[in-house]
């Protein structure tokens, strides 16, 4: 099938030995990246980031400080103007070039889950297994979906489960790609407070045993400070201090 | 003293009052508007005679065929343009979508017949195009094959490019809700962006194109002007024809009761897919929507499939008719636009009038008692909206003649006068008939607007004391206005397009803009009525405007920004 969208993402340039480049442990590196949407103000300004293999790193700041727009270059869904993107070794985006979407090993789980509500559970889970037989597509989605401890919903509509559930749901979708970092964007502010907590223990749980690294995007300095291993704080489209929750 | 007993009690009575009174008036208005639809589906009771014999073994089997045949091609086609362009203009960004945005629903304004009329005279071999082919080519009239508008084709082209924005509007808005955010979160899974489309919006969208597609199936159906003037014999002709020239009531309606089942299954679908719709929606607000910038090439293509339509469907007619009026128009048209253009003004606001009466009378009793009762009655009103105009009139003819009938009877006995013909032989039967066609029209909007006044309003006002009627008029009806308005302007302007049901209720000498249209255009007189249809298209552009303009702005609320993957980048 031809790829109607390889003039707009170009290959991008040969890996070469970006991983000397980066820095050790990295799973996900952005260098000096900047975007804006057309001629709009620059929304992140040349900004470097570092995800390191099983960290939990949260990413907090202002609603405008271009955290989502970060977590979207990270995904492939917006192509930088400038600056490189490194994940697992391999240059995602560099210059005006970008790998799509659909050939990054990263997963997403969206602020309101975006779940398919013309889909079952089960097969929400399947939607991204469609390189692997069908019968490995949904022992694999069940696998998942006891993970988040689902089982038992798997072939529920989406409508019918709770904030919680629909967020675990769109965890598994995300997770069934072995993705290298999982990128979570507000997945959290869906929920009321006394379900926060408990579903995000549960949620970095099944990240941390997965040895998946993780890149969140909160608002909320508690949050961050509570579930992340590093914190960087956005502002304007710049990192403006990155350490530990103890230091910080 | 007992002041909580004394002022509880009366309330708690008026309440049981009124329960039984708005209720009562909700069935009462919906029985009246259904009776067409009751004495249609009586009339399969009362056996087939020999004019059903012989209408079976001749012409049922062909009215059979070209209905389903057009029906069909109908609805594919206009389901098929109605999407792709949807598809394109909500989701990629080329020279002239913002026109075209809005333009894609002008067609919605020119009623099937007066294309017909329209194509016809353009391409007819005495037409100017293939006048300009002979005398350019040298060719005699015989020598050369041309596309015949009058034929099975002919009807299925020219109902398909005025019948597509139905689809359009639903897909869009489908298109609108998740289009090119669930085309991003696809890709996020590891889908390309074909694969996206294919997999997540359409299928996401398919309730919302098939109530589309519902409401086309719904419109070629009931269509009369534009098959009878291609001369195809489809069930809404045979009704007419049945009952016109074989003078056979029974029969016609017999014939309206098959049609009439076909439609049940269309409405049919057409509930099920809104209901479905329900389910097809992702949670939250509505995301910003991304579109994506197309190439020359593709931006020809995008430009091309999105702008025929509105050529063939609007700008030809109406280029035809106001050329037509400026050059062969004569002095009879000036006459034509007033008499007849008068007529029709006054019946359509007189229905309009009436129909938005009721409806307020159904939505409010509807509001009051949400009971199972008031709602299945309300949408028994609503329903007639469904029934063919040709199938309407048969419908409505048997029971007002009875009436009248009775009337002259009980006036005979007591006063020893005949009255005449007081409903068949009045406008009064148009009005009455438009009530069970349009009345849906003007509930639904209603009932939009009494779902924008939080149950809170109703509550606040009865604790300070008004409620029933006062309820209805210092609360609702100042905020009910644009509702209103909008129910009043829809009927009306579906009233100076009606054809069928006029032309079979009207009484002697009395003619709407659209009748002498098409008496002229069956005369081959149609330069005569072209300033008369450009009136009915002017009239009819009206709320595609408003409609227009509300989109307009919808879309303003989404800002634009660069492309993520698309199907058709």
């Amino acid at each position: 099938m031809t790829r109607p969208d390889t003039a707009q993402h170009d290959p991008p340039t040969p890996i070469g030995d970006a991983a000397a480049t980066d820095p050790p442990g990295a799973v996900l590196h952005a260098d000096t990246v900047s975007f804006r949407y057309g001629r709009g103000p620059t929304v992140v300004d040349r900004l470097s980031l570092t995800v390191c293999r099983g960290e939990v790193h949260a990413l907090l700041g202002a609603s405008g400080s271009g955290k989502s727009t970060l977590l979207r270059l990270l995904a492939g869904l917006e192509r930088p103007d400038a600056g490189r993107i490194v994940i697992q070794g391999r240059t995602v985006a560099e210059g005006r070039h970008a790998l799509p979407p659909e050939r990054r090993p990263v997963g997403v789980v969206f602020q309101d889950y975006a779940l398919f509500p013309h889909l079952s559970v089960e097969r929400n889970v399947c939607f991204g297994m469609s390189h692997r037989s069908r019968r490995e597509r949904f022992a694999a989605a069940r696998e998942l979906l006891h993970r988040v401890g689902l089982e038992d919903k798997a072939k529920a509509m989406p409508h019918t489960l709770s904030g919680g559930q629909q967020q675990r749901v769109a965890l598994a979708r995300a997770l069934a790609r072995n993705p290298a970092v999982m990128l979570l964007d507000e997945p959290f502010s869906g929920l009321d407070a006394e379900l926060r907590g408990r579903v995000r223990e549960t949620t970095l749980q099944v990240l941390r045993d997965a040895g998946v690294a993780v890149l969140m995007v909160t608002h909320d300095p508690a949050e961050a400070h509570a579930a992340a291993d590093r914190v960087s704080v956005m502002r304007a489209g710049r990192i403006e201090t990155s350490a530990m929750p103890d230091e910080g | 003293m007992t002041p909580p007993d004394a002022s509880s009690r009366p309330r708690v009575l008026k309440r049981r009052w009124r329960w039984g009174v708005w209720p009562l008036l909700c069935i009462g208005i919906s029985l009246l508007v259904a009776t067409p639809t009751l004495a249609v589906l009586a009339s399969v009771l009362q056996g087939a005679d020999e004019q059903w014999a012989h209408l079976a073994a001749t012409r049922l089997p062909r009215y059979l065929s070209n209905t389903a045949i057009l029906a069909v091609s109908v609805c594919a086609i206009a389901t098929a343009i109605g999407t792709a362009a949807a598809w394109l203009i909500t989701t990629c960004q080329f020279p002239g979508r913002r026109v075209l945005r809005w333009a894609l629903l002008l067609p919605l304004a020119v009623p099937g017949y007066l294309a017909a009329y329209a194509y016809t005279d353009l391409l007819q071999v005495s037409g100017p195009v293939q006048r300009w082919l002979r005398e350019s080519l040298g060719l005699g009239s015989g020598d050369y094959w041309f596309p015949e508008v009058r034929s099975l084709p002919g009807a299925i082209v020219i109902l398909s490019m005025t019948l597509y924005p139905y689809v359009y509007l639903a897909a869009r808005s489908a298109f609108l809700d998740h289009g090119s955010y669930v085309m991003e979160v696809g890709r996020t899974l590891g889908r390309g962006p074909w694969r996206s489309f294919a997999a997540l919006a359409i299928p996401m969208a398919r309730p919302a194109i098939a109530a589309g597609g519902a409401l086309v199936l719904m419109e070629t159906l009931a269509d009369f002007g534009a098959v009878e003037y291609c001369a195809v014999d489809t069930f809404a002709t045979g009704v007419y024809h049945t009952w016109r020239s074989l003078e056979s009531p029974t029969t016609a309606a017999q014939l309206s009761a098959l049609l009439l089942s076909f439609v049940a299954v269309v409405v049919g679908i057409e509930a099920l897919a809104r209901w479905r719709a329900r389910f097809h929606r992702l949670a939250g607000p509505p995301r910003p929507v991304r579109r994506a910038r197309l190439g020359p090439v593709a931006s020809a293509g995008a430009l091309a499939l999105c702008g025929l339509p509105v050529l063939i469907g609007f700008v030809g007619p109406a280029a035809i008719f106001t050329r037509m009026a400026l050059i062969r128009g004569d002095a009879r048209a000036r006459e034509v636009a007033i008499q007849f253009g008068s007529n029709t003004l006054i019946v359509a606001a007189v229905a309009s009038l009436i129909a938005v009466t009721l409806a307020l009378l159904i939505a409010f009793g509807r509001r009051r008692s949400p009971d199972p009762i008031t709602r299945a009655a309300s949408r028994l009103a609503a329903s007639g909206y469904a029934l063919p105009g040709t199938v309407l009139a048969v419908g409505l003819l048997a029971p007002l003649s009875w009436l009248d009938h009775q009337l002259n009877d009980l006036t005979l006995a007591l006063f020893d006068w005949r009255p005449g013909l007081i409903l068949t032989g009045s406008a009064a039967a148009i009005i009455i008939g438009y009530q069970t066609r349009f009345l849906g029209v003007a509930l639904a909007m209603i009932q939009a607007g009494f779902k924008q006044i939080g149950p809170s309003m109703d509550d606040a006002a009865r604790s300070l004391g008004t409620s029933g009627p006062g309820l209805l008029c210092r609360v609702h009806l100042p905020l009910l206005r644009p509702s209103l308005l909008a129910a009043a302007l829809l009927v009306f302007v579906d009233v100076a397009k009606e054809l069928p049901a006029t032309l079979m209720l009207r009484p002697f000498n009395f003619d709407t803009l659209a009748v002498r249209v098409y008496q002229l255009a069956n005369d081959e007189r149609l330069a005569e009525a072209s300033f008369g249809a450009l009136m009915i298209i002017g009239v009819a552009l009206l709320p595609v405007i408003i409609l227009s303009i509300m989109i307009d702005r919808g879309q303003a609320k989404h800002p634009t920004a660069p492309p993520p993957g698309n199907p058709l980048a």
